[in-house]
């Protein structure tokens, strides 16, 4: 199966890129590949131009310093095997080790994925839970966007056209608790239910609780109701239970559905999960 | 654009478009070991190592590699010398199509230079982006670990037979020849990390002495497959060869106005558009079956009208598959869209649209009520039995569409040759079928056709059909050019074959002591748009329905109907699998509404040795002519398989709540079920094998047979009997299988024949090798006769021990005195068709908040008569269990209310992968079937049987919840535990 014609154009610097991606409306910057190349066989885009970042080594570092930055051309296998990541944020190499298969993980982007923003993709549910910035860069300089704010719809974020997405940066979690809790989709481990808990805690009370769904929304999303309801509360079974219900009533009709899971068992499956990571990184 | 790669350290400038995928690139630069699975990467067979990391050659560009090193399982043998890991594959008995095998060694090998010590997990977690449909991953596993300890400098694992002490009779106790089981050895290898290689096995007191045969050879086609050496159909290059695409239909249900091919037939590299409006209309029925095929004959190449969503419209050849994929896209075609009906039962309903309205199409039962077949079979009298019963229990099951999946897809290259006949090199199980079905539509004669079947990247069924070959041969008969075509995967699923969906309804009478009274059988089989194996499938449903479990009144009562779904064809276990899930599951709700042990009622019920199989002559395919007797079971090891299943499983945990219910997980419960499995070999009075066998002036023997090894062994098993026969090493037996110019005919693979019939042919051949051997042995021996002659270790030896190699014979027949070409050809046909028999055991835990089914252990205790290859054969029980637990678990082709299918690619439609597997234990429980060559049945269909009615029976016995339609998917269990 072969995509449509295009021109292919191998960038060696960000600002190669971006300059190229200003000067060609009709560009796509290719960094794995692993979701664009099956897009474009399938021709549900055709892009006149790639833009191969692939291998631009000044985006595939990882560092931790201050705030943990990880390039937007680090693999999903580095991002899962960094030293420096499993001590910033364990729940983010976990989510990292759960994508795809080793063939994937080995040339698929943290970068590319969240701009592809799969709805039922790992990183943008971990990275909302941690309160990740995602730095771009555009022909008019570079911005910040909040996690939080980055995705916005089905396959749809808060990038410009034009931009690039060069790191990400997660702020100090220490003395924070996390896990991240997923159903996978039994072959492509797509999530079919993703739920990322970061909590702040003090003795059994929970000052602070960041819940983040994926996979059962269009994009993920912060579980607001859920985690007022734990904010000062002791997490015992009947605080889980509340916040699993509270979320299950914010998910409501957003619940995505498809052949193999239901709306409806889609919904259920947010409060199971909600729990379980919640159990899960209280330990 | 041109790229430069280092390819197993050499450099190599290439010229390519942007849009070749690397795969593509490499393919056509001869690195055909890398495989093209599906066009979005998922099968990861078209795995490489990119700077050292195993990535997918089809998910990224050509351009995306430029400049960086690759390697392919092309550089990793030294000559003759294998890597230890290619070594690890062969000895493990790791490789069965071969397919996704380089894949799996590119991926091992990455595992173990990161990780030296890897374990079991580590290695499921390395394969579990390469599928495999074959194996299970057991053996490619263990393949992982034995190389890695042999690479730490451990010694290699000695490969052979676990034997076991039988629980349910003492070794030699019949009076037969008695065998003393030979030492097991101890084979740990000394690292925790290596695991047993092969099955528990039971010795069968009959079992003869042999040399070669029972033992755990290599397969003879094993080092090919382990180096990826150009062996598949798509392997070759020919100079000036198109590229075929299909078009295929959009509509469930239409008929074709108007086609306007005049666009794509003016694009410049275009060279032929074939279609209902340039093809000669000739009836067929596709299924690739023995003549004269079963009616109706409700095919043409193309017809004017199509009857599901991928139906054939059109096919285009062209300079190379992007023109002809461009090509399909102009071809204009106008439709008058049919009201469309995908359920078996509303299709039979008045008013219901009439999928066959053609008027050429001789043989459908009831056109206007959708009714392909009518299918009736009565045993005494049941509704008599039923009315006297003590009791009667009436059930209803629901089985779903499901399709094969062979990773590599249909493949089919055609060409004329220089004598101006037509070769057809084709992925198929059935080459000599195929010719001569391919024959009338392509206006040629037979004799003008040749069929070779190179290796296949594995069949399971799909590919017991006429499918492809005809749209090749169109079209090189309309260039003149060789043709390719190469299904994709979404095509692989819509447009070719799939197993049939039935509802299956059982009415059993029983009396209060649990002895069956009446069984009543009533199946509706869906067959999609065309009937081809939809009669046979359907009669084999009401055979293996009705022969596991005794009673004096049974009756068969089958509606085969067309729908307007993707067709049911043949896939492994035909019909069985369909029966047994019900079956079992209804036996099992029988004991239970009545208080009995599920066990004991089976057992006071299933059949046993002398037993007679009174419906099986009333359910044959086709061959009710010539068999008409009523078959007695000659050999069963039912009991010592039950015996040792529930010994492998502790079945008695399934009694305790406090196994059922785990204390520290509340929501979790374990289960614990089984299934008795029964199954057939061959098709009495219809399934024949052809073998020749010649000797080669160095004492070895080529071995030409038409049987059809699509990855199974069966090649490897019928060298084994020749071997043995002769008194040679396997080595010594060159096999070619299958050509129709070439080979003897064959009826193909399917029906597990091959080891029975097939390797009976080949052992009458042999054994006429044999004597000519002999003859020419006494002649140079100086005797008068060939009396207490005999073969062993590539020597004749005479009654008073001298000896002469076979090579001395070889040479004094063909160059020295009276020359002869030592040779011989057989045929065999069975009138018998003695049955394999298993106990299936599942073992699994339910979540109860998600209904997620976790499938922990499988085992399955199998009676295949005398094994011929016990590596061979519990490769085929680990893949068959695997394919079963896919179609109990987790596989479904899903619809929309148009007929589109929705999940047509290998993500959305699930198959096992190497790190959710479970633990498989298979136990060989050998008996002698008298029948057989050596004592052998067939064991290639039974391991479909049990699993799916073994996972019902553990979901109930977690939960108390039975589910009557299979798969048992989160979503279905969760909404059954909570309804």
């Amino acid at each position: 199966m072969y995509p449509a014609k295009f021109d292919y154009y191998r960038a060696n610097s960000v600002e190669e890129a971006v300059k190229l991606l200003a000067e060609n409306s009709d560009a796509k910057l290719l960094a794995g590949g692993h979701s664009l190349i099956p897009a474009m066989k399938l021709r549900l885009t055709q892009p006149a131009l790639l833009i191969d970042i692939g291998k631009i080594d000044s985006l595939k570092n990882i560092k931790a310093n201050g705030s943990l930055e990880i390039g937007a051309l680090a693999t999903h296998a580095r991002v899962a095997a960094s030293a420096d990541v499993k001590k910033w944020f364990p729940a983010l190499a976990n989510a990292a080790s759960l994508i795809g298969d080793q063939q994937v993980r080995n040339f698929g982007t943290i970068g590319g994925n969240i701009a592809h923003a799969d709805p039922a993709s790992d990183p943008p549910t971990v990275l909302i839970a941690a309160g990740a910035t995602i730095h771009v860069r555009g022909a008019s300089g570079t911005r910040a966007i909040a996690a939080e704010d980055f995705f916005v719809d089905l396959f749809t974020t808060a990038l410009e056209p034009g931009e690039v997405v060069t790191k990400i940066e997660i702020p100090n979690l220490s003395g924070r608790k996390s896990a991240y809790a997923k159903m996978s989709h039994p072959a492509s481990r797509y999530a079919i239910v993703g739920v990322c808990a970061v909590l702040s805690m003090e003795g059994d009370t929970c000052k602070e609780a960041r819940l983040v769904v994926g996979g059962a929304v269009a994009h993920a999303t912060r579980l607001s109701e859920a985690e007022a309801v734990l904010k000062g509360k002791k997490l015992d079974a009947a605080a889980l239970k509340a916040a699993a219900d509270a979320a299950i009533a914010q998910v409501g009709d957003d619940a995505m559905g498809d052949i193999t899971a239901p709306a409806d068992y889609r919904r259920a499956m947010v409060g199971q999960y909600l729990q379980r990571a919640i159990q899960s990184a209280l330990g | 654009m041109e790229i430069t790669l280092t390819i197993n350290g050499v450099k190599k400038t290439f010229v390519c478009n942007p849009g070749d995928s690397l795969l593509r690139v490499l393919r056509r630069e001869g690195y055909f070991s890398v495989k093209y699975g599906s066009d979005d990467g998922t099968t990861g067979a078209a795995a490489i190592l990119l700077n050292g990391k195993l990535v997918n050659a089809e998910l990224m560009l050509a351009a995306q590699a430029n400049g960086q090193p690759i390697e392919t399982i092309e550089g990793m043998a030294k000559g003759i010398r294998l890597h230890p890991i290619q070594d690890a594959f062969v000895r493990t008995g790791a490789i069965q199509c071969g397919y996704c095998t380089p894949a799996m060694i590119l991926a091992a090998k990455a595992l173990i230079a990161q990780n030296p010590n890897p374990t079991a997990e580590d290695a499921r977690e390395a394969l579990s982006g390469v599928l495999c449909r074959c194996t299970g991953y057991i053996k490619p596993i263990q393949a992982i670990l034995e190389a890695a300890a042999v690479m730490r400098g451990e010694p290699p694992t000695e490969i052979d037979v676990n034997v076991v002490q039988p629980l349910t009779f003492m070794p030699g106790d019949d009076g037969g020849q008695s065998v003393e089981p030979p030492e097991f050895p101890s084979g740990s290898g000394g690292t925790q990390t290596r695991q047993h290689i092969l099955p528990k096995f039971i010795y069968a007191p009959q079992a003869p002495q042999t040399r070669v045969v029972g033992k755990p050879e290599t397969k003879v086609d094993s080092i090919k497959l382990v180096k990826g050496n150009p062996a598949f159909v798509d392997d070759v290059e020919f100079r000036g060869m198109l590229h075929a695409k299909l078009l295929t239909s959009p509509h469930a249900h239409a008929r074709i106005v108007k086609i306007d091919d005049s666009e794509a037939r003016n694009m410049q590299g275009v060279h032929a558009v074939i279609h209902c409006f340039n093809v000669p209309r000739v009836k067929y029925a596709s299924g690739g079956q023995s003549y004269p095929n079963p009616k109706p004959y409700d095919q043409v190449s193309f017809d004017n009208k199509v009857r599901y969503v991928g139906d054939r419209v059109a096919a285009v050849a062209a300079e190379t598959l992007e023109i002809a994929e461009e090509a399909i896209r102009r071809i204009k075609v106008e439709y008058e869209i049919l009201p469309a009906v995908f359920d078996a039962e509303a299709a039979m309903k008045p008013g219901a649209p009439i999928i066959h309205d053609e008027d050429d199409t001789e043989g459908i039962f009831d056109a206007q009520r959708n009714i392909s077949h009518h299918i009736h079979a009565q045993v005494g009298n049941v509704e008599k039995g039923l009315a006297e019963a003590d009791h009667v229990f009436e059930h209803t099951y629901h089985v779903h569409q499901v399709q094969q999946v062979p990773i590599e897809p249909h493949i089919a290259i055609s060409w004329w040759d220089a004598d101006e006949r037509l070769v057809i090199r084709t992925s198929t199980q059935v080459p000599f079928h195929a010719r001569r079905m391919v024959a009338p539509l392509l206006g040629l004669p037979v004799k003008r056709i040749r069929v070779i079947k190179p290796r296949i990247g594995g069949g399971f069924g799909v590919k017991q059909e006429m499918l492809i070959e005809d749209i090749v041969g169109h079209l090189t008969i309309a260039t003149g050019r060789p043709v390719r075509l190469e299904l994709n995967r979404e095509e692989e699923f819509v447009s070719s074959r799939t197993r049939h969906p039935q509802t299956l309804t059982f009415r059993t009478g029983v009396n209060k002591d649990g002895q069956l009274v009446a069984i009543d059988m009533k199946v509706i089989g869906n067959t999609g748009a065309y009937a081809t194996h939809g009669l046979t499938v359907q009669t084999v449903t009401g055979l293996r329905g009705l022969s596991t479990y005794k009673s004096p009144n049974m009756r068969f009562e089958c509606f085969v109907v067309y729908t307007n779904i993707p067709v049911p064809g043949a896939y492994r276990g035909y019909g069985g699998p369909q029966a047994l899930f019900a079956l079992e599951s209804h036996m099992e709700e029988v004991a239970h509404a009545l208080g009995m042990d599920v066990i004991e009622f089976k057992q006071l019920n299933y059949i046993r040795e002398g037993d007679p199989l009174h419906i099986a002559p009333m359910l044959g395919e086709g061959e009710a002519e010539n068999v008409t007797s009523v078959p007695i079971i000659m050999s069963s090891g039912l009991d010592e398989c039950v015996a040792q299943g529930m010994d492998a499983i502790d079945w008695e945990r399934r009694y305790q709540e406090g196994w059922r219910i785990d204390p520290a997980r509340p929501h979790i419960r374990h289960g614990i079920g089984m299934a008795i499995c029964m199954h057939g070999t061959a098709i009495p009075g219809l399934d024949m094998g052809g073998a020749s066998i010649k000797i080669n002036d160095d004492g070895s023997f080529n071995l030409l047979v038409g049987a059809t090894d699509l990855g199974t062994g069966s090649d490897t098993v019928l060298a084994q009997i020749a071997a043995e026969t002769l008194g040679v090493p396997t080595e010594d037996i060159i096999v070619y299988s299958s050509d129709t110019d070439m080979t003897p005919f064959d009826t193909g693979a399917y029906a597990s024949s091959t080891t029975y019939i097939s390797g009976m042919a080949v052992k009458k051949a042999a054994e006429g090798v044999r004597e000519q051997i002999k003859h020419r042995a006494s002649r140079i021996f100086g005797l008068d006769s060939t009396e207490g002659i005999y073969l062993k270790d590539r020597y004749a030896w005479s009654p008073d021990g001298r000896s002469v190699s076979l090579e001395k014979i070889a040479l004094h027949s063909l160059h020295q005195e009276d020359q002869h070409q030592i040779m011989d050809t057989a045929s065999y046909v069975s009138m018998a068709s003695p049955p394999p028999f298993a106990a299936q055991f599942a073992e699994v835990e339910v979540d109860t908040e998600t209904g997620q089914v976790t499938v922990k252990k499988l085992v399955m205790a199998v009676d295949a008569g005398v094994v011929i290859n016990p590596i061979t054969a519990s490769g085929q029980i680990e893949g068959g269990m695997t394919q079963a637990l896919g179609y109990g678990h987790c596989e479904e082709m899903i619809y929309d209310d148009k007929g589109r299918m929705l999940n047509a690619e290998l993500g959305p439609y699930k198959i096992y992968a190497a790190h959710e597997m479970p633990e498989l234990e298979t136990i060989l429980v050998q008996t002698y079937e008298p029948t057989g060559p050596f004592g052998a049945k067939a064991i290639a269909e039974i391991p479909k049987d049990g699993v799916a009615p073994a996972l019902a029976s553990a979901i109930f016995n977690a939960t108390g919840v039975r589910v009557r339609d299979i798969p048992f998917t989160p979503e279905k269990v969760w909404k059954a535990l909570h309804s």
